[in-house]
């Protein structure tokens, strides 16, 4: 613990720990370089007085007997130390008996006259000794190293010990810089960190400010759409209204109460078609696909589309061909008759309208058959063309369009399966292209006619199932007009009840009721009663539009006296058959 | 009292002059050998029973061509604490207490004889005698030399320092 303690500390006092310890590095080696020059020094100096002594013993028999041949040869002995600077062996009276000089011309001078050694010597002289008493002297004196040499015997050691301390100095320097650098770096990460945490303070009040805004125009998208509905609706409310207040006094006469009525039904029929494009725009109404070959539709619709687009405006029409698609016919028509006619509002001056029929390849790789209508007109800015879908958005005056043609379009292509591609290019024309996915199937469906007659039908026990009274009630109206006896249900539950006291020839069920619905209730009952035929009728239904009605008949609200009655014939037709 | 001190100043004057010149002049080889001879005891070793306690007699026997010298010298040396003494005989008769004999003269040869192998370093000077002791004197070259011949110290008992043998002139190995 105390060893990491340390160097935890010595992480953060490591400039001043590492300091010392190279300083003590090179203190030690240079301590032990002075060691060695004493050691070496000492044993030096006892080297040379014992080679000295050596000397002296050698040559006692010469001194004393004052041969200096022997004295001679003794000295030239050490001739073969490069490092002896002189040598010489002097009787008792100083004269010398023999020396040996290298380089000074010393070699005769008698003891007295030796000069001192140059600083650069280190000289021992010892008495030569025979029995006891003094008989010469022998002098040994030798280089002393100079300091150069000395420095560079020790400069290996030296150098080591600089070295070491450069590597501490080094290493220190290093972990420092290491440190600074990951000092700045968590400083910069901590920048980041705070960066980022503004930037994320940023963005949420970015997306705050966008929901508001989202939330703003969906408000906006709102009070128009409720608004368009409103003013729509009371137009034609004011119509029925009227009539119906007419219609309500006693003394009218039988032409005016027939045209009052018409004038009901119209405006009903016009009430039934906006909310037929509205719930269209919501991709939410019940669609009746059927294989429909596209050529012949828009071939079909020429005469319509000539009567519709006025005698100023010539209609091309091209057909390449195509694979045939599953839609619902109605709707198809209307989506192109919307296009059409917005097309004409934009040629007021009169031009052409084209309509070309073709196959064109999707993003996804399969190829979807496309209606592309063009038109010669005046085009539209950016901003208009990026709201044309919006329900109740028009460019028209008030009372020239209910902003809902184009919303309908969008919205039965989306629901199809398909798309709607707008090009437009301000004063040269838009091209509105409708892509509706290919379709595998073969029957073609024979188109219907659109008078509604109101078929003979025998009388039948039919059981009326509906939640709101007032449809109820109308229902069984209806139903009676037509001659048939009708039994009226609440719920689901109160006519599996009545259906099981009772037998019927239909039941006539709303779809959206709480408890059972009617597409449970027509479950239900083709278990208990297999061959009793079931209607369902239905203004809205996220279930049936979703998945369908598991192939029983449904009509749609608000419904014709016609359809309904066609629909009862059909199912009892069904049953009998 | 002037003649004294004149008298005086002249003994002063001959001594120094006396004492240059031995300093200076030329030794005479004659003193040179009275000088070597005692220091020859330094690098001998007798044979124990040979040479007793007292002090080392030096002996010359037949002619005596040293004088004083010898005698001084030897006063002078000492060998391991033992003095030497100087004795001067005329025949090998009674040489049997020498520890060193210097034998010149005519009879040098008989005399070596006599002494036969008794252990007495015997030297001998090729100036008066061919006959050979264990140290022969020589002048070579001017300088006083000697020749030793170790294999008859051997066999008179002596050992002879390798030193001594060192400055020998030549050397008579056995």
């Amino acid at each position: 613990m105390k060893a990491f303690g340390f160097w935890r500390g010595g992480w953060r006092t490591a400039p001043a720990t590492i300091f010392v310890v190279a300083v003590l590095i090179l203190v030690a080696g240079f301590g032990i370089i002075l060691q060695n020059e004493v050691t070496f020094r000492a044993s030096r100096d006892r080297q040379a007085m014992v080679a000295a002594q050596v000397l002296a013993g050698s040559v006692t028999a010469a001194v004393d007997f004052g041969d200096p041949v022997a004295s001679q040869q003794s000295v030239d002995a050490f001739r073969v130390n490069p490092q002896v600077r002189y040598v010489g062996v002097f009787d008792r009276a100083g004269h010398v008996l023999g020396a040996y000089d290298p380089s000074r011309g010393r070699a005769r001078l008698d003891l007295a006259k030796l000069p001192p050694p140059p600083g650069s010597s280190y000289r021992v002289a010892v008495p030569v000794t025979s029995a006891g008493q003094r008989i010469g002297t022998a002098v040994y004196e030798v280089e002393r190293e100079a300091v150069s040499r000395r420095l560079t015997r020790y400069v290996v050691m030296g150098a080591l010990a600089v070295m070491a301390a450069l590597v501490i100095a080094t290493l220190g320097l290093a972990q420092t810089a290491l440190r600074r650098a990951n000092r700045e770096l968590s400083e910069r990460a901590e920048a980041l960190s705070q960066s980022n945490e503004l930037l994320a303070e940023q963005i949420e009040e970015r997306a705050k400010a966008e929901d508001q805004l989202r939330q703003s125009q969906k408000m906006q998208a709102l009070g128009q759409l409720t608004g368009g509905i409103a003013h729509d609706f009371n137009n034609l409310l004011t119509v029925i209204q009227g009539s119906a207040d007419i219609l309500t006094r006693d003394e009218l006469a039988e032409d005016r109460r027939k045209r009052f009525a018409r004038a009901i039904v119209q405006a009903s029929e016009n009430a039934a078609v906006l909310t037929s494009q509205l719930l269209a725009f919501a991709r939410r109404q019940p669609l009746k696909p059927e294989l429909i070959d596209l050529s012949a539709l828009v071939a079909g619709m020429t005469d319509l589309l000539d009567r519709t687009m006025g005698e100023r405006i010539r209609i091309e029409t091209s057909f390449e061909g195509t694979c045939p698609v599953t839609v619902d016919r109605n709707q198809l028509q209307s989506a192109i008759l919307n296009v059409a006619s917005n097309a004409r509002d934009a040629m007021a001056d009169g031009g052409t309208l084209r309509i070309a029929v073709s196959t064109v390849p999707s993003g996804s790789g399969e190829s979807m058959a496309a209606v592309a209508i063009s038109d010669t007109g005046s085009g539209m800015d950016p901003d208009t063309a990026s709201r044309i879908f919006e329900p109740f958005f028009t460019t028209k005056k008030t009372g020239h369009g209910t902003g809902l043609g184009l919303s309908q379009v969008y919205g039965f292509a989306t629901q199809s399966g398909g798309d709607v591609l707008v090009e437009t290019d301000r004063g040269k024309g838009t091209t509105v292209t409708l892509l509706l996915p290919c379709s595998h199937g073969t029957a073609f469906a024979e188109a219907r006619g659109d008078e509604p007659e109101i078929p003979e039908q025998p009388r039948a026990e039919i059981l009326v199932v509906e939640d709101n009274e007032d449809v109820g009630h109308f229902a069984e109206t209806l139903l009676t007009e037509l001659g048939h006896s009708v039994t009226l249900a609440t719920s689901g539950e109160e006519a599996l009840e009545l259906t099981r006291a009772h037998d019927f020839d239909v039941v006539f069920s709303d779809v959206v009721m709480p408890g059972m619905g009617g597409l449970r209730l027509s479950e239900q009952l083709a278990a208990e009663k297999p061959g009793l035929p079931v209607i369902l009728a239905t203004g809205y239904s996220q279930e049936i539009a979703q998945s369908g009605s598991g192939g029983r008949p449904v009509i749609l609200k608000p419904y014709r006296l016609a359809t309904l009655s066609q629909a009862l014939v059909d199912a009892m037709q069904g049953s009998n058959g | 009292m002037s003649w004294l001190r004149a008298s005086f100043l002249l003994g002063a004057i001959c001594a120094a002059l006396l004492a240059a010149g031995a300093a200076h002049a030329e030794i005479s080889d004659t003193a040179v050998k009275a000088a070597f001879i005692p220091k020859f005891a330094r690098y001998v070793t007798w044979p124990p029973p040979a040479v007793g306690s007292g002090p080392l007699a030096i002996c010359v026997i037949g002619d005596d061509p040293f004088g004083n010298a010898l005698d001084q010298a030897a006063a002078s040396q000492s060998v391991d604490g033992r003095s030497l003494v100087v004795k001067r005989l005329s025949s090998a008769n009674g040489a049997s207490v020498c520890a060193i004999a210097f034998v010149d003269g005519s009879h040098t040869g008989e005399t070596l004889a006599a002494l036969g192998r008794q252990p007495i370093l015997t030297v001998t000077d090729s100036r008066t005698s061919s006959q050979r002791g264990v140290i022969h004197f020589a002048i070579i070259g001017g300088r006083v030399r000697f020749y030793i011949d170790n294999a008859q110290a051997q066999a008179r008992g002596l050992t002879i320092s390798s030193r001594l043998l060192a400055l020998a002139v030549g050397v008579n190995q056995r």
